[in-house]
């Protein structure tokens, strides 16, 4: 029976991600109000802390505050550098890290309640005929490196400088002010304030309208775009610096012929990731996979694509799921008539 | 989608100028910024004593020290007489689970402790039949603290006003909000018990318990439009305005006369200096910026077309 509520791996990752949708965005108020402070504060997804409701918090509302408050302050104040300065924002990166080890970039791509979100309005799109916009691999080279400026800029930079009174304070958190993760998680609680521009201030004014702006972009975006916030989200470079460190990883065969006519894997990867084509070995897993394992799935050659942990195989591409996952959704996306909420019996063995 | 990393990137590029520009400071004006928005110990400066603006028992906590790692708080009392603080840690484990903090000239001092969390705090004046009582929750945010539930419903008095919950971290009181809290005596909750509500901004508000002893109190939205706003540019974790409020009820038993009183600060409405329509305004021309993404290409529709026949 339970082969027959999860059939294939995007199913288990579908469940996930609706578990860890409650989680992060209704948290609290399943598990208590204080919840909270005690899971991690370091969550390495989008769980935002804006949302009253949250069950964790993102990593990286903590880092703009400790480099706001601790280094940016001290650095200003010409203080002795201590390791006190440092310990808190080692502590939120270990914390970060205790997590992230375990599950490496599936924090993207099986927790973050926006990637779900987005994966959602997806889906909604398929069913309402929208069409696929694709970066081909001649221009997705273009928005890469946005998601690393996103990260210097308004998790590191900015919040270091806010402290040292360069910049204003209003620039202390700046990425939360524009995440849309803030304004679609509140949203979810039915909690209307952060959708409101703040208008104490023209840095805030400006933030705010950017913020909403882009918000209003992803959603529709998303509606005929895979993953579109994913792309420049400062969480997948945040997550990329330590990807090889995690025992999780994502393996692809070091050759294998009939790749370089297949491609199945390409069309199927939600972040347009066309090196897992065309590349082999360890280049396969890039800095941007989020571990959602749609290319395993689609790859129609037994265990040339696989997720392993500690070098254990947990799940391999293999020709009969490749069979059934085509027979539900096409490598794009795209349903094949009716939602199956059992799998057909036939294709149980 | 070609030239969507340039147009996020540049409003960013724009917005640091603007923002130098509108800070307008450099490190030397630092110490007067902090003062106008992030230095707790200045946000607390100024307490007196007496509560000029209730007769009912309050607590008020005080934080002083520079450095974080050492910052302590005094709680002096207001209204009340107590020879001491009746401290209840969150860790009920602990060995400072309950602690008893000895008065002095400046208040009660509690440090911070190592296990962070929230405090339950209490002056008691015990005068022949009449029994006053003021009580705060003093929160250190410290990553991994306990679950307080436990602390905050363990009795600590004859009666007692529980909130239901306080406010986590990141959250406060705030005006035009509606927040629940137990009212209980010996342990029982106290059906239609009247639960009496004032501001230092002159609110007063009468509130009567349910059958389980919960009473909803809607805080007031009393900050006056005229009152000086903080500075442009401090840094105040958005709470901006800040004022207080103490819910207070009676109840005699025993030819014994009861009067707890729970106090804390509460900030301006979640919606000040927020605009709702500009936010729905800019988020949907955000949604046009990406509505040509839906539009279906003429080539695919061909294509398509192609198939059907």
């Amino acid at each position: 029976m339970l082969k027959r509520i999860f059939p294939t791996l995007g199913r288990v990752r579908f469940a996930v991600q609706i578990f860890m949708l409650f989680v992060t965005v209704y948290g609290g108020a399943l598990l208590g109000s204080y919840t909270v402070n005690r899971i991690s504060q370091s969550l390495p997804a989008l769980s935002c802390a804006y949302d009253k409701m949250t069950g964790d918090h993102c990593i990286l509302i903590v880092n703009q505050h400790l480099l706001h408050h601790r280094v940016g302050e001290v650095l200003v104040k010409a203080q002795e550098v201590t390791l006190k300065v440092f310990i808190p924002v080692a502590i939120s990166v270990g914390v970060f890290f205790m997590f992230f080890f375990f599950l490496n970039k599936m924090f993207c791509g099986w927790v973050c309640p926006l990637g779900t979100v987005q994966e959602l309005l997806y889906r909604l799109g398929r069913r309402l005929g929208r069409p696929l916009n694709r970066f081909k691999p001649e221009n997705v080279g273009r928005v890469r490196p946005v998601k690393w400026l996103m990260l210097l800029l308004l998790v590191l930079a900015l919040p270091v400088m806010a402290g040292m009174g360069v910049v204003s304070n209003e620039l202390g958190d700046p990425f939360c002010q524009v995440c849309p993760s803030r304004i679609a998680t509140t949203l979810l609680t039915a909690d209307s304030e952060q959708i409101a521009v703040r208008t104490s201030t023209t840095v805030n004014f400006a933030l705010g309208a950017l913020g909403n702006a882009m918000f209003g972009f992803i959603i529709i975006a998303a509606l005929a775009a895979r993953q579109p916030f994913c792309r420049i989200c400062p969480m997948l470079s945040w997550n990329a610096l330590f990807q090889k460190l995690s025992p999780m990883r994502l393996v692809k065969k070091d050759a294998h012929d009939k790749c370089e006519k297949c491609g199945v894997c390409e069309k199927a990867c939600p972040m347009d990731i066309h090196e897992i084509g065309t590349q082999f070995g360890k280049k396969a897993f890039h800095e941007d996979c989020t571990l959602c394992g749609r290319c395993a799935e689609y790859c129609p050659d037994d265990d040339v694509i696989q997720i392993k942990f500690f070098g254990f195989k947990l799940f391999g591409s293999s020709r009969d799921h490749y069979k059934l996952r085509v027979k539900m959704e096409s490598p794009e996306g795209q349903p094949k008539g009716k939602v199956f909420w059992l799998a057909p019996a036939k294709v149980e063995k | 989608m070609k030239k969507f990393g340039i147009w996020i990137v540049l409003p960013f590029l724009l917005l640091i100028g603007q923002s130098a520009q509108a800070a307008g400071k450099t490190a030397q004006s630092y110490e007067v910024e902090k003062k106008g928005g992030h230095d707790h110990a200045a946000m607390m400066q100024g307490m007196g004593k007496t509560a000029a603006w209730t007769l009912y028992p309050t607590l008020k906590a005080r934080m002083s020290g520079e450095n974080r790692e050492t910052m302590k708080t005094a709680i002096v009392p207001q209204n009340i007489v107590a020879a001491n603080i009746d401290a209840w840690s969150n860790n009920l484990k602990d060995e400072n689970a309950y602690r008893q903090l000895p008065m002095d000239m400046g208040g009660a001092m509690l440090d911070k402790p190592t296990n962070g969390g929230f405090h339950w705090l209490s002056a008691r004046e015990d005068q022949g039949d009449t029994v006053r009582i003021a009580s705060i929750v003093q929160s250190f945010n410290e990553r991994g603290a306990k679950d307080p539930t436990a602390m905050f419903m363990r009795q600590k008095h004859e009666l007692e006003i529980i909130p239901q919950p306080y406010p986590r971290e990141h959250a406060r009181y705030r005006a035009n909000e509606d927040w629940k809290f137990l009212v209980r005596f010996n342990g029982q909750p106290l059906s239609g018990q009247k639960v009496f509500l004032e501001s230092s901004n002159g609110s007063m508000a009468e509130f009567v318990s349910d059958a389980q002893g919960v009473v909803k109190v809607h805080v007031p939205d009393d900050f006056k439009a005229e009152e000086e706003k903080p500075a442009a540019g401090s840094h105040n974790h958005g709470m901006r305005r800040t004022a207080d409020l103490v819910l207070a009820t009676e109840y005699a038993d025993g030819g014994k006369t009861y009067l707890t009183a729970f106090n804390s600060s509460y900030g301006q409405n979640a919606f000040d200096q927020r605009n709702l329509a500009m936010g729905l305004g800019f988020t949907l021309l955000g949604m046009l910026g990406a509505a040509p993404l839906l539009r279906k290409r003429k080539t695919e529709q061909k294509s398509k077309e192609a198939d059907n026949a």
